[in-house]
């Protein structure tokens, strides 16, 4: 069903990456998206593959969550390898038939290539595992806060307002959904069968309740805001102070060791 | 043999994980044509998903279930000739329209049967004045009519496919009175014509003493009581157990009975209790 | 002030109708502090309209309504009569703001910019009034529709109103949630003293309350003690409204000649009444 599909895919647990602050996870994860790409020797990779894999256990999340997401890029991933190997064609040849024609440079760089994209998905990953989509949420607002000086303020309020109920509306929506599949299924709307044009007609007896009721629970909750003194977000408090603890910074100081690591690997050897 | 008869029904929720979860086991029960069964059971007690198995839009783990005597899986292919045999009216179903027209809308469960345009018009024109309106409210927009006219219309459009058996859950709720009146007497009219069998899912336990032959009892996904509304509701102390009610008038009798007042515990709608009452006070004596 | 709302020869009429005709029609209510209210009356009877009138949602289009003394025409007062009125609406699932209870019971306070400390003591205090506190990390969307109700009066109750208004906040839950939904509305105008207004049309939710209004096209048709209303059951059905059995059964057996009173709701007192008879 579609229900069980959790939405931000949280994996609750109580671990280290769990308590951290989310703001820094946030940081701390542009950092390493910006020096899996920078790492350019087999040295400094291992260095990120090591570091990666560290977050990875710390993280208690099991394996085979991580998994399931690279499963679901394996496509782009063979990709991506077979692209860089035939692409690439410096270096000496080691195999040549016809057009194809493989070199050290070409397997070098597929394994650079794939090892940084599964690197990314399990780093991107690790921050949605570890932080509810609250937190995320919040968090985002008050790293782009810093906007408000420049007068975007209310564009950044909105926009969290707007993940906000997004995430609050995206399970009683799919809920809804399911129900008005089942309605009509019951009148005997087909949704398998049929070609191209059929089915996209036949979306249409879900597409039409699903935005007629939306649009009546947008009304509803309007009113219910207006009256909880919703304004817009001026002068809004947050209940939810995130505070920086010691661990926060910890973690930030390592993270910009590997980083400085990286740089001295690559340069030097 | 009954016309629909459910046996030993089971329906597992995340089959082959950690999650799995029986919604439905072991449920056994029959209607005959005709006749109207009353489901009860407070929220989450499979309930819904017993109901959804009846047209063939859940399949069972186990069990079967029959109408005329074939067990619908028989030929998965054939499943959704069921859906028209099988009318299920969801609930708060006004929210499942969404043609141009009421006319249109009544008679899309039609148009998916493969009818041809001069028999749907027949059965959208029948149906219409079976659920109280008229034909002046073909060409409206469903969208323009007040919530009770909603209900009728999104009724309709399921009692248009003429179903030999039909299913309502919670068909009245969020209306007022005259509103659910008129929702009953549909379902009673429609009965009647047909001699179709009414399955009917609800939480007033009143309309149900009034409206069914036969009270279908939910709990935890397991039947506790298949029998007349008389001898449920005389089993207030179970009801209770499992989070459900006897109709007032019924609770009232049984204080009375204890009072030592010589009342039967068959007493489940007013006029009953009226008639039962006014008897022992005007001969004084008992009644049969 | 004796009255926490007082209305006067209010109008209401929507804009955009063809027929202009008057949702509401010179409709004179005052509400007393401290008191529970409840306004009965069938779908589309305007009392819908009325609750939305009373915190300034809709503004009147004739006449006046004023909350502790504010006018809730007054544009500047806005903010101030919607933390003095508090609203409960009919649809559980659309007006919860946030994906995790306490963050939604939250949301008014943070409107209203209060401190962090102070809204996080109001979330729980709010939250163990409805008692739903060991739910407050849970999801709106896991919860059942009572507790849902129960949620949204908390997150009402946060803003500390000095009146909440229920429109017709148990339409759509099973009797169960009824319940919870109607205990706890209960509970809070007896244990602090918050002043109910409660939009229905179930009478039985009007059994242990001071004052009965009944509604219909927009004006008040009767006005008095539970007890007194509910004795007059044919002008009730007549309203539209939803008789209880026992009262129905009490009307037939005086209807029959019997020496019994039909102002009764509840199952004890009918069959109280009904054995005084043997």
């Amino acid at each position: 069903m579609i229900k069980d599909l959790t939405i931000g895919q949280f994996y609750p647990a109580k671990s280290l990456l769990h308590r951290l602050d989310p703001r820094f996870k946030i940081i701390i994860l542009i950092l390493l998206l910006v020096f899996i790409f920078i790492a350019d020797n087999f040295l400094s990779l291992a260095l990120t593959v090591a570091f990666v894999l560290t977050v990875l256990l710390l993280s208690k999340v099991p394996l085979s969550m991580y998994l399931k997401n690279l499963k679901i890029i394996l496509p782009i991933l063979i990709f991506t390898m077979l692209l860089n190997l035939f692409y690439i064609t410096d270096g000496t040849v080691l195999f040549e038939y016809w057009i194809i024609k493989i070199t050290t440079g070409g397997i070098s760089r597929s394994i650079f290539m794939s090892a940084r994209v599964v690197l990314l998905i399990i780093i991107s990953a690790s921050l949605t595992y570890t932080t509810t989509p609250n937190d995320l949420t919040t968090a985002i607002e008050k790293l782009l806060s810093p906007l408000k000086f420049i007068g975007l303020g209310g564009a950044v309020h909105t926009m969290s307002m707007m993940m906000t109920i997004a995430l609050r509306f995206i399970p009683t929506l799919v809920e809804e959904t399911e129900k008005i599949i089942n309605a009509q299924k019951a009148r005997g709307a087909d949704f398998e069968s049929g070609k191209l044009m059929q089915r996209i007609k036949a979306i249409i007896p879900i597409l039409i309740p699903l935005l007629i009721s939306s649009v009546r629970r947008a009304y509803d909750l309007a009113e219910a805001m207006e009256s909880r003194c919703y304004n817009g977000g001026k002068n809004k408090t947050s209940m939810k102070q995130l505070h920086i603890k010691a661990g926060d910074i910890i973690s930030l100081c390592v993270s910009l060791l590997f980083c400085a690591s990286v740089i001295v690997l690559n340069l030097y050897f | 043999m009954a016309f629909l008869r459910v046996e030993n029904l089971t329906h597992t929720y995340n089959e082959k994980t950690a999650y799995a979860k029986d919604a439905v086991s072991g449920v056994s029960f029959s209607a005959e044509k005709g006749e109207i069964i009353g489901i009860i059971g407070h929220t989450g007690s499979g309930k819904s998903t017993l109901i959804e198995h009846l047209n063939g839009l859940l399949k069972p783990n186990d069990g079967q279930i029959f109408i005329d005597d074939v067990d619908i899986w028989q030929n998965p292919k054939d499943i959704k000739k069921y859906r028209f045999r099988v009318g299920l009216v969801f609930q708060y179903p006004e929210y499942q329209l969404f043609d141009e027209t009421v006319y249109d809308d009544i008679a899309f469960g039609p148009k998916n049967m493969g009818l041809n345009a001069e028999e749907i018009d027949i059965r959208v024109k029948e149906t219409i004045k079976r659920v109280g309106l008229d034909f002046s409210y073909l060409e409206k927009s469903p969208f323009d009519l007040s919530g009770g006219e909603k209900r009728r219309v999104a009724i309709a459009g399921v009692l248009a496919m003429n179903p030999e058996i039909i299913v309502f859950d919670e068909p009245t709720a969020g209306l007022d009175p005259s509103g659910r009146q008129m929702v009953i007497d549909i379902i009673k009219n429609y009965r009647d014509t047909y001699n179709a069998a009414v399955i009917i899912v609800s939480h007033s336990m009143e309309d149900m003493a009034v409206l069914a032959d036969k009270i279908l009892v939910m709990n935890s996904g397991k039947v506790a009581m298949f029998d007349t509304p008389q001898n449920v509701f005389s089993r207030n102390e179970e009801l209770k157990q499992i989070g459900l009610s006897v109709p007032a008038v019924t609770k009232v009798c049984e204080i009375l009975r204890e009072k030592g007042i010589d009342l039967p515990k068959s007493i489940i709608t007013v006029s009953d209790a009226v008639q039962h009452l006014l008897k022992l006070k005007q001969g004084g004596g008992t009644v049969d | 002030m004796e009255n926490i709302i007082e209305i006067n020869g209010l109008y209401y009429s929507y804009e955009d109708t063809d027929n202009y005709s008057a949702v509401i029609e010179n409709l004179n209510l005052n509400i007393k502090r401290g008191s529970f209210t409840v306004i009965l009356g069938h779908n589309g009877s305007g009392k819908s309209t009325l609750a939305k009138l009373l915190n300034g949602l809709y503004r009147p289009t004739g006449g006046s309504i004023s909350v502790n003394g504010m006018l809730t025409s007054d544009e500047d007062k806005e903010f101030d009569i919607k933390k003095t009125v508090g609203m409960v609406f009919q649809n559980p699932d659309n007006q919860l703001v946030a994906s995790v209870v306490e963050e939604d019971v939250a949301f008014g306070p943070e409107n209203l910019s209060i401190p962090p400390d102070e809204i996080r003591k109001r979330v729980d205090n709010a939250l163990k009034s409805v008692g739903m506190f060991e739910y407050k990390d849970a999801s709106p969307s896991k919860l059942s529709g009572g507790q849902k109700q129960r949620v949204a009066i908390a997150g009402v109750i946060a803003m500390q109103p000095e009146c909440i208004v229920l429109d017709e906040p148990t339409a759509m839950l099973d009797p169960s949630g009824r319940r919870e939904v109607i205990d706890t509305v209960i509970k809070l105008n007896k244990e602090q003293g918050i002043t109910v207004i409660l939009i229905t049309h179930f009478m039985e939710e009007a059994e242990k309350v001071d004052r009965v209004i009944v509604m219909d096209d927009g004006k008040i048709l009767d006005d008095g003690r539970p007890e007194e209303i509910f004795a007059k059951v044919e002008f009730l059905k007549k309203c539209g409204l939803d008789v209880p059995q026992t009262t129905e059964l009490l009307n037939e057996l005086s209807k029959n000649g019997l020496n019994v009173s039909s102002n009764i709701i509840s199952v004890e007192d009918a069959a109280e009444e009904i054995a005084k008879l043997f």
